[in-house]
C-alpha cells in the first residue's frame, strides 16, 4: 500500500492534531482529557522512533517539568476549595493559607492538558514534513508558512544549543545545580537564538524568500480587508467558544472560513504572473484517508457536543468538589484519535 | 605554468564597486574604505586579507545585505550585472548572486538535501520539471547525488557546506559568492568544491568570488588576487603571482614562502609548477641536505591515556577500541576525515562524552567518575562551535567566568588576551567580534584557565596566516611549558609546523601514529606542499632552508614583530 519511511501527508496531521486539541483547550473535564493525553501519547510512541523523535523527547520532559510546577504554583497559591488538606502560616505572602484538594486536582488537571497539547506538537514535530507542508499553503500564504517553519525549526535547535551551553560551561568547570542555576543558561540561549534568527533572516533574504510577486498578482487593499476580517471573526469565535458561547462562536468560525477563503482564492496571481512552484507533488493515499476522515469525524462529534453538551467537555473543582460527567460517546469517539498508530506500517 | 588567463577580461565588468565607504551601525571605524573594484564576467576571484579586514562585508556588497540588511553607512555605489544594489533587495538580486555563508548550518531552511536545493528556485517560480533537473545536476557537479535524500542534520559538516554550495548554485546565478567554503572541510572535500567551482567557471563562464585565509587551496584556481588591508582598503591586487610576488610573507603559503626565499622564477602557485623549479635546482646540483629524524618520542608518564576506548551516538559507533597515550609536553594532531572520529575522542577526554566501552584516564583517574566540571580543573576544551562558549557580556567577563571556576593556577587574563592579538577586544562582547576574533577569543577563554591539558577542535578555522603562525607559536610555547596539547585540525601545514606526534584516524580505529616526518611523509593526502616537492621527511620552508644551511624564513619573526606592534605589547610567555 505504501512504502515503510513515507510520511503521511501534513494535512492529515493537522486534522488529527486539530481534533487531538480540542479537549486540552476547551475545558478540564479528567475523562475526555486523559482519554486525548492516552491516544496523542500511543501515536507518539508509533510514529516518534528515530531521529526526529529523539529530537523532540526534551520538549515532552520539559512539559512534564511545566507540568509539576503547575500543580504545585496552583496548589500554593490557589486558597479555595473544601477540601483543605494543609495549612500554611497566613503570615507567608502568597502561599500563606488553606492548600485545598481541590487546588491540587485543578493543577492536575492542567498539567494533563499542557501535556496533551506538547504531546501533539511533539508529534507533529517528529512527523510533519514542513517543506511538504509549505508547499500545499496558499501562495499569499507561503512567506508566513517559511517563518512558522523556520521557528518551528528553532525548538529541537534550541535544546541542541542549550546542550552546548551546558557543556561549554562545564568544560570550564562550571557545574550547574539544579534550577537555581538557570540563570547562567538563559542570556547565552537568547543570545544564541537571536543571533542564529539573524543569521536565518539574511539567508532567507540571500535566497529569494519572499520576492515580490507581479504587479498582477499583488493584492488589492479588498483582499486585504477580508483576511484581516477573517482572522477578527476566528479569533473573536474561539473567544466566544472559550466562553461557552457556543452557538455565536460556531457562526464567527464559519464566517472566518468563509472569509479567509473568499480573499485566499480571489488573491490568486492572475495567468502569467509570477507563481512560487512545488518541486514535490504531494502524496494523498489511503492511509490519508483514513487518519483525515476519521479525525474530521472526531472533530465534528466534539464540536456538536460543545454546542449541545458542553458539560461533557468542562469539570470545576471549585468550590466543591464533584464527581466530573461521563459521556460515553466522546469518549469512544477520542479513542479513534488514535488512527495514526493504525495506519502505520 | 602561467596563471589562469582571466574570464573575459575587456568585457564591461559584471561587478563595479565605484567608491564604496562602508561603517557597520555603531561603529565608528568603516569596514570598507574607498573601494574601487571591478570583476569582469567570468572571472574567478579571490578576496584576502587579515581577520576583520572586510572581506565577509565586501562579499555581502554583492548581493545587497550590505547595506539593506546590516544597515550603517555606505557610501559610493555597487553594481551587479547591471543592478546598483542600492535600488535592488537581496530577494530580488538572489537571481544574479548566489551566496555561501561561512557556516553552511544557519543558512538552511528546510530539513532534506533535495528539499534544501528547490528551495530558492520555488520562490523564483521555477517550472517543476526544470527544478527537478537543476537539482539533479547540481547534485551530481558537487558530488552530492547519494545525499538526495538524507535528512541535513544527519550531514557531515563538509557534506553540508557541499549542499550550501548546490543550493546555491541551483538558482543558476550570473555570480556565486562564496566566504571561506572550504573552512570546515578535509582536504579532499575541498579540493572536491574548488575543482567543482572551477568546472562552473570554466565550463559555464560563472563568476565566482570568493573570500578565502588559506590560499595554499584557492590560489591556483582563481585568475585574480584582490588583497585586503586590515583599514579595509584594497592592498593591491591582480594576477595571483604578481599580488604574491610582492606580498607580506606573512600571507604566504608555505610553497610560495619556499618560492621566494629561493628565488624561484617564475614563482610556484602549484605543487606541479614547484616541481619543476625544484628539479631545476636539482639539475645543478643544488639540494638540501637530508632532513632530520623526528626527535624521540617522549617517554614518562601519561597524563590522557584512553585504553581500549569505543564510543559513539547511539547505534552508530565512531570510535573502535582506540588506545593512546598522551604524555605532558607533546602536542598529538588528530587528523582524518570530516566524522572520523575526533571530536568525539577530545569530547572523551573533556569528560562530555562517556565511552560505550573502555576507559579513559585522566592523571591516572578514570573520567568515567568524575564530573566535567573536575576534569576541567585539568583540562581546557575548545569546540568546534567557539560561539558555545560565550556566556558574558565583555570578554572581559567572560575570562572572569573561568577564573572564577577555576581552582589552582591560572594566567593572567589581558596577557592572555595580548598574546592571542585581542588586547584590543577586552570590553567588547565576544559575539560582536568577527569569525577569526572569536575563535581567539574562545581560545583565551580556555587558556587563562591555564589547563595541563589542552583540547582543541578545529582552531585555526576562520583564522589568517598571520594568527595562525602565531597560534602555532603560543602552542610551541605551552608544550614548552609541558602542557599536553590534543589537536583536531584539517590544517597539515600547522600539524607540520607544531606537532610532535600525529596520529591518524579511520574509520574510527588509529591507522598511524609517530612523529609528523614520519606520518605525513609520503602521505596521499596528508603529506605538507614541502613534503610533495621534495619527499623524505621535509615538511615545511625552514625544513628546506635549514637543509641549503640557510636562516628561517623570515615570515614568521614579521608576524611576531606585526602582531607586537599592533597589540602594543611584545611577545612573552602567558604564564
Amino acid at each position: 500500500m505504501r512504502e515503510p519511511s513515507r510520511p503521511l501527508d501534513p494535512r492529515a496531521w493537522l486534522v488529527w492534531a486539530t481534533a487531538a486539541s480540542v479537549p486540552p483547550l476547551v475545558g478540564r473535564n479528567p475523562w475526555p482529557l486523559l482519554a486525548t493525553l492516552c491516544a496523542v501519547l500511543g501515536v507518539w510512541g508509533v510514529w516518534s522512533a528515530g531521529a526526529a523523535g529523539a529530537r523532540w523527547r526534551p520538549l515532552l520532559r520539559l512539559a512534564l517539568l511545566f507540568g509539576a510546577v503547575s500543580v504545585l504554583f496552583n496548589l500554593l497559591t490557589a486558597h479555595v476549595g473544601d477540601l483543605v488538606i494543609a495549612e500554611l502560616p497566613e503570615g507567608w505572602p502568597i502561599v500563606g493559607g488553606p492548600l485545598t484538594l481541590n487546588a491540587l486536582i485543578y493543577g492536575l488537571l492542567s498539567a494533563i492538558a499542557i501535556l496533551s497539547l506538547v504531546a501533539v506538537s511533539a508529534t507533529l514535530g517528529a512527523t510533519l514534513d514542513w517543506s511538504v507542508a509549505i508547499r500545499l499553503l496558499p501562495e499569499r500564504m507561503a512567506p508566513l508558512a517559511v517563518a512558522g517553519s523556520v521557528a518551528w525549526s528553532y525548538l529541537p535547535r534550541t535544546t541542541v544549543a542549550l546542550t552546548e551551553i551546558r557543556e561549554a560551561q562545564m568544560a570550564r568547570g562550571y557545574r550547574p545545580r539544579g534550577l537555581r542555576d538557570a540563570g547562567p543558561l538563559v542570556m547565552p540561549l537568547l543570545a544564541g537564538g537571536l543571533e542564529r534568527a539573524m543569521i536565518t533572516a539574511e539567508a532567507l533574504e540571500a535566497r529569494a524568500f519572499g520576492v515580490p510577486l507581479s504587479a498582477e498578482a499583488r493584492p488589492r487593499s479588498w483582499q486585504a480587508a477580508l483576511l484581516l476580517a477573517g482572522i477578527v471573526a476566528a479569533l473573536t469565535g474561539i473567544f466566544c467558544v472559550a466562553l461557552g458561547q457556543m452557538l455565536a462562536g460556531a457562526a464567527l468560525l464559519a464566517l472566518a472560513l468563509a472569509t479567509l477563503a473568499a480573499g485566499l482564492l480571489s488573491g490568486r496571481p492572475a495567468k502569467g504572473a509570477l507563481r512560487r512552484t512545488r518541486y514535490r507533488d504531494p502524496v494523498w493515499e489511503r492511509p490519508e484517508w483514513i487518519v483525515s476522515g476519521v479525525s474530521a469525524a472526531v472533530l465534528a462529534v466534539q464540536i456538536t457536543l460543545l454546542v449541545l453538551d458542553p458539560a461533557a467537555f468542562r469539570y470545576e473543582p471549585y468550590p466543591s468538589l464533584t464527581a466530573p460527567a461521563i459521556d460515553l460517546p466522546l469518549l469512544a469517539a477520542l479513542g479513534f484519535l488514535l488512527a495514526p498508530a493504525a495506519v502505520r506500517p | 605554468m602561467t596563471d589562469r588567463a582571466p574570464g573575459v577580461a575587456g568585457d564591461p565588468p559584471i561587478i563595479a564597486f565605484e567608491s564604496v565607504t562602508y561603517a557597520y551601525p555603531e561603529s565608528a571605524a568603516p569596514a570598507l574604505r574607498e573601494i574601487d573594484w571591478r570583476v569582469a564576467p567570468g572571472e574567478f576571484v579571490t578576496i584576502t586579507g587579515p581577520s576583520g579586514s572586510g572581506k565577509s562585508t565586501l562579499l555581502r556588497c554583492l548581493n545587497g545585505l550590505t547595506p539593506h540588511f546590516s544597515g550603517g553607512t555606505f557610501d559610493g555605489a555597487v553594481t551587479v550585472a547591471g543592478h546598483d544594489t542600492r535600488r535592488y533587495t537581496p530577494r530580488a538580486l538572489a537571481r544574479v548572486t548566489g551566496f555561501v555563508f561561512q557556516d553552511p548550518e544557519a543558512q538552511f531552511v528546510t530539513s532534506r538535501v533535495d528539499d534544501e536545493l528547490a528551495f530558492g528556485m520555488e520562490q523564483l517560480g521555477v517550472p517543476p520539471l526544470t527544478m527537478r533537473k537543476r537539482v539533479e545536476e547540481v547534485l551530481d557537479l558537487l558530488g552530492i547525488a547519494a545525499l538526495r535524500d538524507r535528512e541535513i542534520a544527519t550531514l557531515s559538516g563538509g557534506e553540508r557546506q557541499r549542499v550550501a554550495v548546490a543550493a546555491a548554485l541551483a538558482l543558476q546565478p550570473e555570480i556565486l559568492a562564496l566566504d571561506e567554503p572550504t573552512s570546515q572541510l578535509d582536504p579532499w572535500g575541498a579540493e572536491e568544491v574548488l575543482a567543482a567551482l572551477t568546472r562552473l567557471n570554466d565550463d559555464l563562464g560563472l563568476t565566482i568570488v570568493l573570500a578565502e585565509h588559506r590560499l595554499e587551496r584557492v590560489v591556483s584556481h582563481a585568475d585574480r588576487l584582490t588583497l585586503l588591508d586590515r583599514a579595509g582598503h584594497i592592498a593591491s591586487e591582480g594576477r595571483p603571482r604578481d599580488v604574491l610576488a610582492g606580498a607580506d610573507p606573512a600571507i604566504l603559503p608555505a610553497l610560495l614562502a619556499l618560492g621566494r626565499q629561493l628565488d624561484w622564477q617564475p614563482l610556484p602557485l602549484t605543487v606541479k609548477e614547484g616541481r619543476a623549479a625544484q628539479r631545476r635546482d636539482a639539475a645543478v646540483g643544488r639540494l638540501p641536505a637530508p632532513a632530520p629524524p623526528d626527535p624521540p618520542a617522549a617517554t614518562g608518564p601519561a597524563i590522557v591515556a584512553l585504553q581500549r576506548v569505543s564510543a559513539g551516538w547511539g547505534q552508530r559507533k565512531v570510535l573502535r577500541e582506540i588506545d593512546l597515550e598522551v604524555r605532558p609536553g607533546e602536542l598529538v594532531a588528530l587528523m582524518g576525515r570530516n566524522g572520523s572520529g575526533k571530536t568525539t575522542l577530545l569530547r572523551l577526554v573533556a569528560g562530555l562524552h562517556r565511552p560505550a566501552s573502555g576507559r579513559v584516564l585522566l592523571e591516572g583517574a578514570d573520567t568515567a567518575r568524575l564530573h566535567p566540571a573536575d576534569i576541567a580543573q585539568t583540562t581546557g576544551y575548545l569546540p568546534q562551535n567557539p560561539s558555545a562558549l560565550f556566556f558574558a557580556e565583555t570578554l572581559r567577563d567572560e575570562l572572569a567566568f573561568t577564573l572564577k571556576h577555576k581552582r589552582g593556577a591560572v594566567a593572567d587574563p589581558e596577557v592572555t588576551l595580548a598574546a592571542l592579538g585581542l588586547a584590543h577586544a577586552l570590553e567588547r562582547n565576544p559575539r560582536d567580534l568577527s569569525g577569526g576574533e572569536r575563535e581567539r577569543a574562545a581560545l583565551a577563554a580556555v587558556l587563562v584557565g591555564a589547563p595541563r591539558v589542552l583540547l582543541l577542535d578545529e582552531p585555526t578555522r576562520g583564522m589568517d596566516a598571520a594568527r595562525k603562525r602565531a597560534l602555532a607559536t603560543t602552542l610551541a610555547q605551552l608544550r614548552e611549558e609541558g602542557v599536553a596539547i590534543l589537536l583536531a585540525t584539517h590544517d597539515v601545514e600547522l600539524v607540520a609546523e607544531v606537532a610532535t606526534r600525529v596520529v591518524l584516524i579511520g574509520d574510527g580505529r588509529v591507522v598511524a601514529d609517530g612523529g609528523p616526518r614520519a606520518v605525513l611523509s609520503g602521505s596521499l593526502t596528508f603529506a605538507t606542499a614541502i613534503n610533495k616537492l621534495y619527499g623524505g621527511g621535509f615538511l615545511t620552508p625552514d625544513d628546506i632552508l635549514a637543509g641549503f644551511g640557510r636562516d628561517r624564513w623570515a615570515g614568521s619573526d614579521s608576524i611576531r614583530a606585526d602582531l607586537a606592534r599592533d597589540d602594543r605589547i611584545t611577545p612573552h610567555r602567558m604564564r
